[in-house]
């Protein structure tokens, strides 16, 4: 959690390897569990096992989510078994249909969806959805989720909440950034960090987080919010 | 660094050893006219027609629109060649040469899948060809060129050269001297074909020309799909292929005709296309240009019936030292007519796409209706693409809409597919395919996954 401006999508953007921030100093590390990923390529990460559900997904006209999905499947099919992302074997063809189809079930996504382009028109809580559905096809190691409940309605929130306890439940680890305290009653945080002007400031539990929502972010930041 | 461009060095730029029969001496002159038409033993009639078109073609100056003719080395090309003699009828008694090389483009398979006919076309002679029955059945002609002008005389010296004549333009008239090969396709009143038509074009021989001619009559009320698909392999020096395609599509009837152009990367592909529509009937034009060194190509409909409707979809993909100058042409004669035409062109590794396009409506034709959607993509920042489109309107009662787009792939689409384990060049394809997807799923199955691989390749090629 943080104010705006603090960093919280940046640090998210910089752990995937965006190549718009430049990650400084000999003693800043990325790791996933022991390994490294500090100098490895967006897409190598995400074969480590890192996932990114974007605050704004971008539109990508003329692809599919199960074209992406099964893409993106495919590429982890054969490195070695270390290189795996948890839980995140091959499939066939009919594995990954029957796959898709239950897991878009269980967000409610209409099959219509599956069918259009990527991102592109669609309502924000309807991409938050697709977002959450990929990241519980490809099963990561670890999961970081950019303000997947801004613009969500109670019952989506329900949804999207229900996918971060399931991945955690399969051992996915979960970060999720948020400016509200609602999605942390559906999905129990273990600890809640706050990041002010780039840094992290104070780490907590889920009683910071309504701590937060009584007395805002005076607290941590001199900036004027 | 730039690895090598696939485009040009892709698992098709092979070349089988040569194995002619008869071949014309370098260069054109009346006496190779004469000589091809000799050798096909032509009647009287075709004979005039090529001189008098050589004659055109002599009048006519280079054009200096649209990409560079100025580097085509006429006199180094060879107009004609016949690869055997002999005719076969079935796969297994194709020459092992030929086969060979077929068999490592696929025909086979392309064959087993839905062929209602084969007719491939190596160098400039057709030398395999096998109609199944049930198009002689229903009285459908599908026959080489040459063969058609055998068999079908009076049907042939009716429609050649009506829709474009050799007058049209100095590659019209080139063709017109020299043709050989190409289709001949005739269905009949009411006929429809469910199967696509097939035809395969490949040019072998260094500074090979090739000038196939097609003509397609479809009868009222009839439908035929053609598909025509080339790859070719690799010369050293330049090449060119300058081709004919008439079509006429008689009251009610619809033709659909498929291209994928693949020429190597030295082939100057200047192919004229016209297609006649009469009376509430459907022309369409599929054209993707992905090969080639420079394509000037503009499928076209002249509308000249109450109600006829004619579609154009141009896909042209531009990789390093290509020009695609592609688009559409649409002629309103008649009232009540429609047109679309839908162009996509992607450029990457410093390539260049060109739309070009012209919408006609006379003073007859009242209420016609237009739409003309081009898109461009650039895939980096140092391609190129640009819009060259006419109207000319000369009635009120008309409507006419035109969108035009460039867009370049943004880095943040790349780090989101990038995200979920796509490297760049894969990422970059995926969006490449994505964008020109509604026009690949009109394209025959086996076409488009090739279309898609080629990409694919184009794209690992462009990424340093």
């Amino acid at each position: 959690m943080g104010p705006n401006g603090s960093g919280k999508s940046t640090l998210a953007g910089s752990l995937m390897g965006n190549e718009t921030y430049k990650v400084k100093g000999e003693r800043l590390k990325v790791k996933v569990d022991d390994k490294d990923i500090t100098n490895l390529k967006t897409e190598e990460r995400a074969r480590e096992g890192l996932f990114l559900a974007f605050q704004n997904p971008i539109a990508v006209p003329g692809v599919t989510v199960p074209n992406l999905l099964r893409t993106a499947l495919n590429l982890s099919k054969n490195p070695p078994e270390s290189k795996r992302a948890v839980n995140n074997p091959a499939l066939s063809f009919s594995e990954f249909n029957k796959r898709l189809l239950t897991t878009s079930k269980q967000f409610n996504i209409p099959q219509e969806f599956l069918k259009r382009s990527l991102n592109e028109e669609f309502s924000g809580g309807e991409k938050k959805k697709l977002e959450m559905l990929q990241a519980v096809m490809l099963k990561p190691k670890f999961a970081i989720f950019d303000e997947i409940d801004t613009g969500l309605d109670v019952d989506a929130l329900k949804i999207i909440a229900r996918g971060i306890l399931e991945l955690k439940k399969n051992g996915t680890g979960i970060i999720v950034i948020t400016h509200y305290n609602r999605i942390l009653k559906y999905a129990q945080p273990d600890y809640v960090h706050i990041l002010a002007d780039g840094s992290l400031v104070e780490t907590g539990n889920k009683s910071l987080a309504l701590e937060i929502e009584k007395n805002g972010y005076k607290k941590w930041t001199n900036k004027i919010l | 660094m730039q690895s090598p461009n696939p485009i040009s060095d892709y698992k098709y730029g092979f070349h089988k050893p040569e194995n002619y029969a008869f071949k014309s001496k370098k260069g054109l002159s009346k006496s190779v006219v004469e000589e091809i038409s000799y050798h096909k033993n032509e009647p009287e009639w075709m004979k005039n027609f090529r001189l008098e078109a050589l004659d055109i073609y002599y009048s006519k100056k280079i054009p200096q629109w649209g990409g560079d003719l100025n580097h085509i080395p006429f006199d180094d090309i060879t107009y004609y060649m016949s690869p055997t003699d002999r005719k076969v009828n079935s796969w297994k008694d194709l020459p092992k040469d030929i086969k060979d090389t077929y068999d490592r483009i696929g025909i086979p398979e392309a064959e087993k899948k839905f062929l209602g006919g084969v007719s491939a076309q190596y160098e400039s002679e057709v030398v395999y060809k096998s109609i199944q029955k049930t198009l002689s059945a229903k009285g459908v002609i599908f026959l080489d060129m040459d063969s058609g002008l055998r068999q079908y005389p009076d049907l042939v010296k009716e429609y050649f050269g009506t829709i474009i004549p050799p007058v049209d333009n100095k590659f019209s008239a080139l063709n017109s001297a020299v043709w050989s090969g190409g289709s001949f396709i005739y269905v009949p009143k009411g006929i429809r074909v469910e199967l696509p038509l097939q035809a395969y074009f490949r040019i072998n021989a260094a500074n090979m020309g090739q000038f196939e001619r097609t003509l397609i009559i479809a009868d009222e009320g009839s439908f035929v799909h053609y598909v025509e698909g080339c790859t070719a392999p690799i010369y050293t020096t330049d090449s060119l292929h300058a081709a004919v395609v008439e079509i006429i599509v008689k009251k009610g009837a619809r033709v659909r005709y498929t291209t994928i152009q693949n020429w190597s990367t030295n082939v100057y592909n200047l192919v004229t296309k016209r297609m006649r529509v009469e009376e509430e009937a459907v022309g369409e034009w599929i054209d993707g240009n992905l090969g080639s060194k420079l394509t000037m190509k503009y499928p076209s409909v002249y509308l000249v019936g109450k109600g006829a409707k004619g579609e154009i979809l141009s896909v042209a993909v531009a990789g390093k030292g290509q020009h695609q100058d592609a688009g559409g042409k649409a002629i309103h004669v008649a009232p009540y007519t429609t047109s679309k035409i839908t162009s996509k062109s992607v450029s990457s590794a410093g390539g260049r796409t060109s739309y070009r396009g012209l919408i006609q409506m006379l003073h007859s034709a009242k209420k016609a209706k237009t739409k003309v959607v081009c898109d461009a993509l650039l895939v980096d920042d140092f391609s190129r693409s640009d819009t060259y489109p006419t109207m000319d309107i000369r009635h009120n009662d008309i409507q006419v809409e035109h969108e035009a787009t460039v867009s370049k792939i943004g880095n943040d689409q790349l780090f989101y597919l990038q995200s979920r384990g796509l490297k760049k060049a894969d990422a970059e394809a995926m969006i490449v395919n994505g964008f020109i997807e509604p026009i690949v799923k009109e394209i025959p199955l086996e076409y488009a996954v090739e279309l898609n691989r080629l990409i694919q390749m184009e794209m690992e090629g462009s990424v340093g």
